[in-house]
């Protein structure tokens, strides 16, 4: 990605939205929005003085709100163009409040209070639409209890917590205790207003919970036992009917670097069946339960409750055994289906694209990277569940079709 | 109709044998042997073992939590429930409890029986011989015979709530003493045959009186009028409304007041009111109206809301007492001073239990706690 950020014949345009778009192949007008990032983009040298400095803690929407980011802020550290932005819902100045720090810090002069949205007209001979997808929502299966049991958590937040560079540095420390501890921080400030209220109750009642919060992140720091639930969102008529094809592959990958990080961690994987379909999947899922010790267990998941030590706990039937069983475990990942992200109806009405049943892009039968539009193209995620072997693969060929479009000035080519 | 119709019309061929429905059921918990998954694979694999003769057959309480949270959607409590129909042709059955003393009761009410069970209402509140709206009783004037000496549970408080609610909100019903049974349970267990007759008697008995709106009390009732006698008699020319939906289309207008009730409360959905009809806020809100009412939530509730153990008064076993003492541990352990229901068998059912078990908690009907605390 940083390449294509490097590449002097590509021209990125992030934090930016088509707005209107007309044409046909070979000759497509489109107008992209470029939404005020309050920094000028020439003198940006991606330092990070500013938010080094800058005041304002808003929680870090990439981990997921497990940390903090700033007002000033970069999505992400490999993220293009590499740049800072200025949040406007957060940041005092644009809210029309004081501050300005991260303008004075700013050696470059590049920050911009008064920037406005910008208008790029741009003519293409053809477009690939790669927008991606989103995560299934899972607190619409109550019984999962994700958004209610703090160590319950998505297989994306799973990756944060597992990446060196995520909010805990690549260890495994359970949800409940990362809130516990920022409690923690915030607990003496608020002993000592009771002390000065003289109001004891409450000060006994802080005291209490500091003593339990203490407790939880001794006893509990790490989690050691996981337990990974697949399915969920998918294979479900309530929800997505289709298999979202990588969660099998990405639930065996955690817990395998979950146990390379800690040599206790000993993980759960609750299937209903594995679909480990690829090169070298299925020696993976082999190598998971051999070299790594992971357990899989056919069934899925019925509910989980939780314990008063906030240990998740799994009600399931284990199929084999025909035996409707309870596992208490240190958290629970569970494996969000690939849902179709949310603007892509707007997309494919300016582009005149039709969606499939699941809202899509629908592509050609023959022609996978086709859409009902001649010149553009669709890649990766936004036309179905897709991992990344196949998202790189069909990135590649989209390109080479659009290139196809651009070579021919338009002409259709014979397949 | 056959099993391959059964498995057909309630889509069970879709199943992918995934365990979540035993893995939800409360039977399953408690009693290994019966498995919502293994009796579904029992139809769709031809095996040697008959599904009609399988006791177990008998044993769902047809609360639904299975299918809710089925990923193939499958509508495993009609399933059942197609599967006794056939099976209580050949002459098989669950075992009735109260030795089958409320399935005689249903029975006599398919003939010509002369019955007063509406004289309560007259010395309760104002009902009306004719009108628009009808309130209809349901059993609990039946099971009031039953449990009220020797339990000592006032199964009348329901019914009567109710009268008083609707008198409240301005509304005159009709009751009337030819009503019949609403054949809920002659239906789940399997006797379609008197459950036909009880429907065209009521529905016969109702558009005779002109009525246009019938307001349950009981979840039973509402569903079964709701559901499933549109199967038996067609249109039925008026509209079942429980009381819950009228009080929240009606009830906005501040007609209702409640005098402060300081109590900590917890509420128990019934499976016909919460998963089968929706019915779940609407509790809640008017528990929460009261002034210094306290609602707190059991670790099971709404869409998860456990089953109160027993079903259409058939095989109340030591399965159903386990389920239902484990519902009242969840309960207790809220702090709750009352656990409050919406259903007479939810209540009757776990107030059966209680008597085993060293609790101060007590079991309240719904109606009854909203008529107790209302300014008049």
């Amino acid at each position: 990605m940083l390449d294509v950020g490097r590449h002097p014949k590509v021209n990125v345009l992030a934090y930016s939205e088509l707005v209107e778009f007309a044409g046909e192949i070979g000759n497509f007008k489109a107008k992209v929005r470029q939404k005020p990032r309050y920094i000028d983009a020439s003198r940006c040298t991606a330092c990070g003085a500013c938010a080094e400095k800058c005041p304002t803690k808003v929680p870090n929407e990439f981990n997921f709100g497990f940390d903090d980011r700033k007002a000033i802020y970069k999505d992400y550290a490999q993220g293009i163009p590499s740049m800072f932005t200025i949040d406007p819902n957060h940041c005092k100045v644009i809210l029309g409040g004081k501050c300005g720090v991260c303008a004075k810090v700013c050696q470059a002069k590049a920050v911009d209070y008064e920037q406005k949205e910008s208008f790029v007209e741009l003519n293409v001979a053809s477009v690939i639409v790669s927008t991606g997808y989103e995560l299934f929502d899972a607190t619409q299966i109550p019984e999962y209890g994700y958004g209610r049991l703090p160590n319950v958590i998505s297989s994306l937040e799973m990756e944060r917590l597992l990446s060196a560079g995520g909010p805990t540095k690549g260890h495994l420390t359970r949800p409940s205790v990362i809130q516990g501890e920022k409690r923690l921080k915030e607990l003496p400030k608020l002993i000592k207003k009771a002390e000065k209220d003289q109001n004891e109750a409450e000060k006994t009642k802080l005291e209490q919970e500091t003593t339990w919060l203490e407790e939880q992140a001794h006893k509990y720091h790490t989690a050691k036992k996981l337990g990974f639930i697949q399915c969920v969102g998918s294979r479900d008529f309530r929800f997505h009917k289709y298999c979202s094809n990588y969660c099998c592959m990405h639930s065996i990958k955690e817990a395998i670097i979950a146990r390379e990080h800690e040599r206790e961690t000993e993980s759960h994987i609750f299937y209903m069946d594995l679909r480990t379909v690829g090169k070298g999947f299925e020696e993976y899922k082999v190598r998971g339960a051999e070299v790594s010790g992971l357990k899989y267990i056919r069934g899925r998941v019925a509910e989980i409750l939780q314990d008063e030590e906030l240990n998740p706990v799994v009600y399931y039937e284990d199929t084999e055994q025909r035996k409707v069983v309870s596992m208490t475990l240190d958290m629970v990942i569970l494996a969000n289906a690939c849902s179709p992200s949310k603007g892509i109806a707007k997309v494919a009405e300016l582009l005149g694209l039709e969606l499939d049943e699941n809202n899509f892009v629908k592509t050609h039968p023959n022609r996978p990277l086709d859409t009902n539009v001649a010149g553009i193209f669709s890649c990766g995620c936004a036309q179905g569940p897709l991992d990344i072997p196949e998202s790189v693969a069909q990135a590649s060929s989209a390109a080479a079709r659009a290139a196809e479009v651009v070579m021919t000035e338009g002409l259709p080519i014979a397949v | 109709m056959n099993l391959p119709d059964i498995v057909d019309r309630t889509g069970a061929y879709y199943c992918l044998d995934c365990g979540i429905c035993t893995g939800s059921c409360p039977v399953s918990r408690v009693y290994p042997d019966f498995s919502p998954r293994l009796m579904v694979e029992k139809v769709l694999v031809d095996q040697e073992e008959n599904p009609l003769e399988d006791i177990n057959v008998w044993a769902c309480l047809s609360c639904g939590q299975c299918s809710v949270r089925c990923p193939s959607e499958i509508d495993y409590p009609e399933f059942i429930r197609l599967i006794r129909e056939e099976a209580a042709r050949l002459g098989k059955g669950g075992v009735p409890a109260h030795r089958g003393l409320f399935q005689t009761i249903m029975r006599l009410q398919t003939m010509d029986v002369k019955q007063s069970k509406t004289d309560w209402a007259k010395e309760v509140g104002r009902v009306a011989a004719s009108g628009d709206v009808y309130f209809f009783v349901g059993c609990a004037p039946f099971f009031d015979v039953e449990f009220h000496d020797d339990w000592g549970l006032d199964m009348m408080d329901s019914p009567k709530g109710t009268l008083k609610l609707l008198n409240t909100i301005g509304i005159e019903p009709v009751v009337n003493d030819e009503e019949r049974c609403c054949g809920h349970d002659l239906f789940w267990n399997g006797d379609t045959e008197n459950f036909a007759k009880l429907a065209k008697r009521n529905v016969d008995l109702i558009r005779s009186l002109g009525c246009k709106q019938v307001v349950f009390s009981c979840p039973e009732g509402y569903m079964t009028f709701k559901n499933r006698y549109p199967e038996v008699v067609g249109d039925l020319g008026f509209e079942p409304v429980h009381i819950y939906e009228l009080l929240r289309r009606e009830a906005n207008t501040e007609k209702i007041k409640f005098k402060p009730f300081e109590t900590r409360l917890t509420y128990h959905d019934p499976c016909r009111l919460g998963r089968q009809a929706g019915i779940m806020e609407e509790p809640r809100d008017l528990l929460k109206s009261i002034p210094g009412v306290q609602l707190v939530e059991m670790e099971h509730n709404r869409m998860s809301g456990i089953c109160c153990g027993t079903s259409a008064w058939m095989n109340c076993s030591t399965c159903s007492k386990s389920i239902q003492k484990k519902r009242i541990e969840e309960a207790i352990s809220t702090g709750a001073e009352t656990l409050v229901t919406a259903c007479p068998k939810c209540r009757a059912h776990l107030s059966c239990a209680l008597r085993d078990m060293d609790t101060p908690l007590q079991i309240r009907d719904l109606n009854d706690v909203l008529a107790q605390s209302i300014i008049v």
